[in-house]
């Protein structure tokens, strides 16, 4: 997105943001069309199931419209959504059974004394293609990223699935830069290494197992 | 010479282009000497782009719009006769 484009989408999202403030409800859908995708995206990648994203995506349009005026533009009206969104989904996973979480560092890669690589690393990334659409890689990853501890997900949802940058990101999550990119590396890596026992058993040529 | 920890802990700024140009080179030396590094490099790269691609692709499914349609209507009239 250009530099002007990315202006005057604020800017038209600053007068819609005044206007429902003022009361006009016209505005109000507008904004709902804006951001419910997002909203519905984000909260769906948190809580995983269509129900409970669209509770989470009526609850923070409701938010929206009802809490509106207390909006004092210190950051920008869509880093408010997206905490929303995110206060929203944690409420509603807070009360479900939550799986035990793995920790990070082991999934970490090691290194030996003199600071190489321990384990044999394959190189999967070309046999990928053939098996991105298939059902099963797509439940592999959606449960690669479920079990990506809370603080590293929600860095890459936004960073990585939103497309939003670093500056943007730690916006949102009132995180430094550097806190951001470090989560989001570690994040990174956890899932390179979930995947790795996935697509390594695919990608191993025959007889070389 | 930078070693393999140190080329994991770069590949961050590598990926996204922010690596100075002498960190970049000496990276690059490291990656010429170093094919499980490269394996790394590129399964690191596959991970990101995998996972964005698989979970960059959701929609409001049909009747989930519906409801949310009805619901803004309903909040928009309870408004109006405020």
């Amino acid at each position: 997105m250009s530099f002007t484009q990315q202006k005057e989408d604020k800017e038209r999202e600053e007068a819609l943001v005044r206007d429902l403030q003022a009361g006009n409800l016209e505005a109000y859908d507008q904004i709902a069309e804006l951001y419910q995708k997002k909203i519905y995206a984000l909260s769906f990648n948190l809580v995983r199931n269509q129900m409970d994203a669209q509770d989470v995506t009526q609850e923070v349009l409701l938010t929206l419209f009802r809490k509106i005026n207390t909006f004092q533009g210190k950051s920008a009206f869509s880093s408010w959504v997206y905490r929303i969104t995110l206060n929203a989904s944690y409420m509603k996973l807070r009360n479900k059974k939550k799986e035990p979480n793995i920790s990070i560092d082991e999934l970490l890669p090691s290194f030996n004394g003199a600071g190489f690589q321990q384990e044999k690393i394959q190189d999967w990334s070309g046999s990928t293609e053939s098996l991105l659409f298939t059902n099963e890689t797509r439940e592999v990853i959606k449960k690669a990223v479920d079990l990506l501890p809370e603080k590293e997900k929600v860095v890459f949802l936004l960073r990585d699935v939103e497309g939003l940058s670093t500056e943007k990101v730690s916006e949102i999550l009132d995180l430094t830069v550097p806190a951001v990119k470090s989560r989001l590396h570690r994040g990174r890596l956890f899932l390179r290494k979930k995947l790795s026992g996935y697509f390594e058993e695919y990608s191993s040529p025959k007889g070389e197992i | 010479m930078i070693c393999c920890k140190e080329c994991i802990d770069l590949l961050f700024d590598y990926f996204e282009g922010s690596l100075e140009q002498e960190t970049k080179n000496s990276l690059e030396e490291h990656f010429q000497d170093c094919p499980p590094c490269i394996a790394f490099l590129n399964t690191y790269k596959s991970t990101t782009l995998l996972c964005r691609d698989t979970l960059n692709q959701i929609e409001i499914p049909d009747e989930v719009r519906l409801t949310l349609q009805n619901f803004l209507k309903e909040q928009k009239a309870q408004q109006e006769k405020k």
